[in-house]
């Protein structure tokens, strides 16, 4: 019964597991931009409104993704002449997982779990036509993160290095 | 025997505090910042943006209810308010409210339960969140964010219980406030 438990905990946590995506449009040669700037920030709503206008948040993301673009060859440019600008966009979502498991035994997953998705997305787009080039993004369950600053600062840094591990390589 | 019992109880007892009404209380605080160069507050202009809920945009009575008691928390930490001049901080607060869900987990309390019964229900309920921002006067950016949320299910219209609400808010949220 304990190994059920084990494998029903497994599972429950599988919906957890975060999932890192990226998309770079046909025939975009990313090795042609070198310097970007921030876009102006778009004050959307994050769907949290623990989230919504966190500058201390945005600062850690910008932070962890201008440590991530240098060593991949993208040097910051805020005199305007930029090529490319980055946006960012955080959002946050409540989401039920229907049991996954056959409720046979006594289990944790025997329950519908609930928890809050967070998704992180990064868009770089070419300053001068505006055309989204490249976007990345990650998602994962934030449940009992947000409320930590440490966890929420590690979650940031990790995701912005996953994310951005999806660029294609410089030629 | 006695351990399954304290078992039981403690799932019983986490059973019963579930999302539904256990307060989430948390707070963001800059980078380095060093709280004792803040003597002085003031209200900052008031928040724009909507609440998500009727009853509580532009609700006097939350509103009062709200400023009184972080009138009270900074007077206890020493940081006056002043009405004239410059502040060292401005206050903002923004309240919303959400539909939330939480999975009714009693029957899990019985570790024998087994089948369909044991799997749970969800149900919905109205979260309120009140968020407070501290704002540094002079550049205007961010300098710590507390936060609660918890149900506020038979709250809203009961003007008692929903000061008596805001009161216990107010006093998580500032438990999480640096000390000087």
């Amino acid at each position: 019964m304990l190994a059920i438990a084990a494998l029903a905990g497994a599972a429950a946590g599988a919906c957890a597991v975060r999932s890192v995506h990226a998309n770079l449009e046909p025939g975009v040669n990313l090795s042609a931009y070198r310097a970007y700037d921030w876009a102006p920030v778009a004050r959307r709503a994050t769907g949290d409104p623990r989230l919504d206008n966190n500058t201390i948040v945005e600062q850690r993301i910008r932070q962890a993704v201008e440590r991530e673009l240098a060593p991949r060859g993208f040097e910051r440019d805020a005199s305007g002449a930029a090529d490319l600008s980055v946006h960012y966009h955080v959002s946050v979502e409540e989401r039920v997982d229907i049991a996954n498991v056959e409720p046979l035994e006594p289990c944790e997953s025997c329950r519908p779990f609930v928890y809050d998705a967070g998704t992180l997305v990064i868009d770089l787009v070419d300053a001068r036509t505006g055309k989204l080039l490249w976007r990345g993004w990650s998602e994962g369950n934030v449940s009992g993160i947000i409320e930590n600053q440490r966890w929420m600062e590690e979650r940031i840094d990790d995701a912005v290095a996953r994310i951005l591990r999806q660029l294609p390589a410089r030629r | 025997m006695t351990r399954i019992l304290l078992v039981a109880a403690a799932l019983a007892a986490s059973a019963g505090s579930g999302c539904a009404t256990a307060m989430n209380v948390g707070s963001h605080v800059r980078e380095g910042l060093d709280i004792t160069q803040y003597r002085t507050y003031d209200w900052g202009p008031a928040d724009a943006l909507p609440t998500g809920d009727p009853r509580l945009d532009a609700n006097p009575f939350f509103q009062d209810h709200v400023q009184g008691a972080v009138e009270k928390q900074f007077a206890a930490r020493g940081i006056a308010r002043v009405t004239t001049g410059t502040p060292d901080v401005l206050v903002h607060y923004h309240a919303s409210i959400d539909t939330r869900i939480d999975v009714n987990r009693t029957e899990r309390a019985y570790l024998e339960c087994q089948g369909a019964g044991c799997a749970g229900w969800t149900i919905e309920y109205e979260a309120g969140t009140l968020v407070l921002d501290i704002v540094d006067a002079r550049t205007n950016s961010l300098i710590w964010r507390g936060w609660a949320r918890e149900s506020v299910e038979g709250v809203l219209g009961h003007d008692d219980r929903m000061a008596e609400q805001i009161r216990k808010a107010v006093g998580r949220i500032f438990e999480r406030f640096p000390a000087r």
